[in-house]
């Protein structure tokens, strides 16, 4: 499997982020040279699903800091390009509008 | 795009002529142009693809072309002698990829026309038809709906910003050891009303506590809004001036509400200028309160002794982007560079810098059109080479969407630079006056005075 059979916006986010599954996840995270997602890259990736899930969009830092327990910091070194472009892309959501 | 409708023409059309009407500068600057191509390499498309639509002359004639073929006698008789082109669905085309998806509208071209032709306001012009044609790309449009139906460009709902605020106020008070050290919620008849770029509560916090410290240390009387709070303004560049006006009069009428004397456009180019410069002519009233940018306000704290900073707090190389908004089309290159000096103890320019400085790729709206995401990140390698050439570790910049763009370069080209904005630069160099000591601003304490002339200890927690 390859991310070029998957369907990704000119942002390479998922078009279709039904398609998303852990394998999908592991493929992103390397692409952005995350060699190994650690379990705290998987929780961070899980709240981020979940809240897509739930409510459709991506969830501020500050829920995922709170349901993680990780510190800001943290979520910044796990994902070098941010929680949107790195840990929302991971995650398979479609891009958030504004600045990122 | 296989075709175009006639009252999709007829709009454009109906547009360019009111604009031809209403605006002299149009017609002069779309005559200007004498396709001398001297431009060609100020543009950092056309440096980075070598490809002749890019030449910032060839977007002024997409536009200037339709003004013949539709409005000069000429032009309408002899189109291929004048230049002249029809507006049909392959001019359409060209028209979104290289106005919309080919121009960040950064200005540098301007600077090195000799006729001094306004090649990003013509831009803008071209925009402008391409909305009314319901041609604005899709994800630059979803991010202008967003901020006009919720109030902020990311959509983030009040309950989820508050409580972020919260929590960044408790990060500010456990490191300031002081439980009145505070980040207001509309609060009324503050001096001023703070403003923030939604990526700062969703994803990117840090910078509201760096601007909060900074407020605490100058005994500043202020409040953010809870609801609108958004400086972006993305209207500025879907060509839709309606909805320009109506995100700018979201802060007018923001700052009017809670009776602030001043409204402080928080670390954004666009929305600097949106607001402070051509907020007068979309709202068409004059503003009747005083408006600045974070940068200004901190040049004034630094240089009147009301904050105090030490750049030796900051030793690591630091270079500075300039915003195009804020630098080349605002006017504030000495400023920026006057805060910056007084924080840090190693500072190198890029070159170029200042007025003929390079675009890092993510103005005009680009980083909200996914659709041109891969030219965007290519014509950031120009950035990238000039950060590369300092050996700078630490790239400052005073604009949240420069901050994002600059992000992704970095970890494009693998630069291992930090970016911040200057007011976390500003509150790394802080000198925090002594927590046993009270603050003694007269200025504070005249406002509080006047604010709550009922103060007394019960109602002071709020
Ligand atoms: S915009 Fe100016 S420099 Fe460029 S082709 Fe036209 S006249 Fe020449
Ligand atoms: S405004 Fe900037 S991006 Fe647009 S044509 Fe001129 S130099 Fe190129």
């Amino acid at each position: 499997m390859d991310i070029k059979d998957f369907e990704v916006d000119g942002d390479g986010f998922l078009t279709k982020p039904e398609l998303w599954n852990e394998e999908v996840a592991k493929m992103f995270a390397k692409s952005d040279g995350i060699e190994e997602m650690t379990p705290k890259h998987w929780a961070v990736v899980n709240i981020i699903r979940k809240n897509f899930e739930e409510k459709g969009n991506a969830p501020m830092v500050r829920t995922i800091c709170q349901e993680t327990g990780l510190k800001l910091r943290e979520i910044y070194e796990l994902f070098p390009l941010g929680p949107a472009r790195g840990a929302c892309r991971v995650a398979g959501l479609p891009k958030p509008d504004g600045c990122v | 795009m296989d075709t175009i409708t006639k009252e999709q023409r007829k709009a454009a059309l109906d547009l360019m002529k009111a604009n031809l009407a209403s605006d002299s500068k149009f017609q002069t600057h779309l005559n200007a142009c004498v396709r001398c191509g001297l431009c060609a390499t100020s543009c950092m498309y056309y440096i980075a693809f070598k490809d002749p639509k890019y030449i910032p002359g060839r977007k002024v004639n997409l536009v200037s072309s339709i003004y013949r073929r539709y409005f000069t006698p000429e032009g309408k008789y002899f189109p291929s002698l004048f230049n002249a082109r029809n507006l049909d669905a392959e001019m359409a085309e060209e028209m979104v990829d290289c106005l919309f998806g080919g121009c960040t509208m950064c200005g540098r071209c301007v600077k090195h026309c000799s006729i001094g032709v306004d090649v990003s306001y013509i831009v803008k012009k071209g925009r402008e038809m391409l909305a009314v044609m319901g041609l604005v790309p899709k994800t630059l449009q979803a991010t202008v709906d967003a901020a006009i139906n919720t109030g902020n460009n990311m959509a983030i709902p009040t309950e989820e910003f508050v409580d972020t605020i919260k929590w960044m106020e408790e990060e500010l008070q456990d490191e300031m050891g002081d439980p009145k050290a505070n980040i207001p919620l509309d609060e009324t008849n503050r001096h001023i009303i703070y403003t923030l770029n939604p990526r700062e509560p969703k994803f990117f916090p840090l910078s509201i506590s760096a601007m909060a410290k900074v407020f605490y240390a100058a005994g500043e009387s202020w409040t953010l809004s809870s609801k609108y709070y958004d400086v972006t303004n993305y209207g500025f560049f879907n060509g839709n001036n309606e909805e320009a006006a109506k995100i700018a009069g979201y802060l007018y009428d923001e700052t009017h509400r809670l009776k602030a004397d001043k409204l402080v456009l928080g670390e954004c180019g666009h929305g600097s200028r949106a607001s402070r410069w051509e907020g007068p002519n979309l709202l068409k009233k004059a503003y009747d309160f005083e408006m600045t940018t974070a940068l200004e306000l901190m040049a004034e704290y630094i240089r009147t002794g009301r904050i105090k900073v030490d750049k030796t707090k900051n030793q690591t190389l630091c270079t500075l982007h300039d915003p195009c908004n804020l630098v080349r089309n605002g006017g504030l290159l000495e400023e920026m560079r006057f805060v910056v000096k007084s924080c840090v103890a190693n500072f190198v320019e890029m070159t170029p810098h200042g007025n003929d400085n390079f675009c890092c790729g993510g103005g005009g709206g680009q980083l909200a059109m996914s659709e041109y995401n891969e030219r965007r990140l290519k014509i950031g390698g120009i950035k990238a080479d000039q950060i590369k050439a300092t050996g700078a570790k630490i790239v400052i910049t005073p604009c949240h969407n420069c901050v994002d763009q600059l992000m992704q370069i970095n970890h494009t080209y693998k630069l291992g630079v930090t970016i911040k904005t200057v007011a976390e630069i500003v509150a790394d160099a802080l000198v925090l006056p002594d927590p046993a000591s009270p603050h003694d601003n007269p200025a504070d304490t005249a406002a509080e005075t006047v604010a709550d002339p009922l103060h007394t200890d019960s109602n002071s927690s709020k």
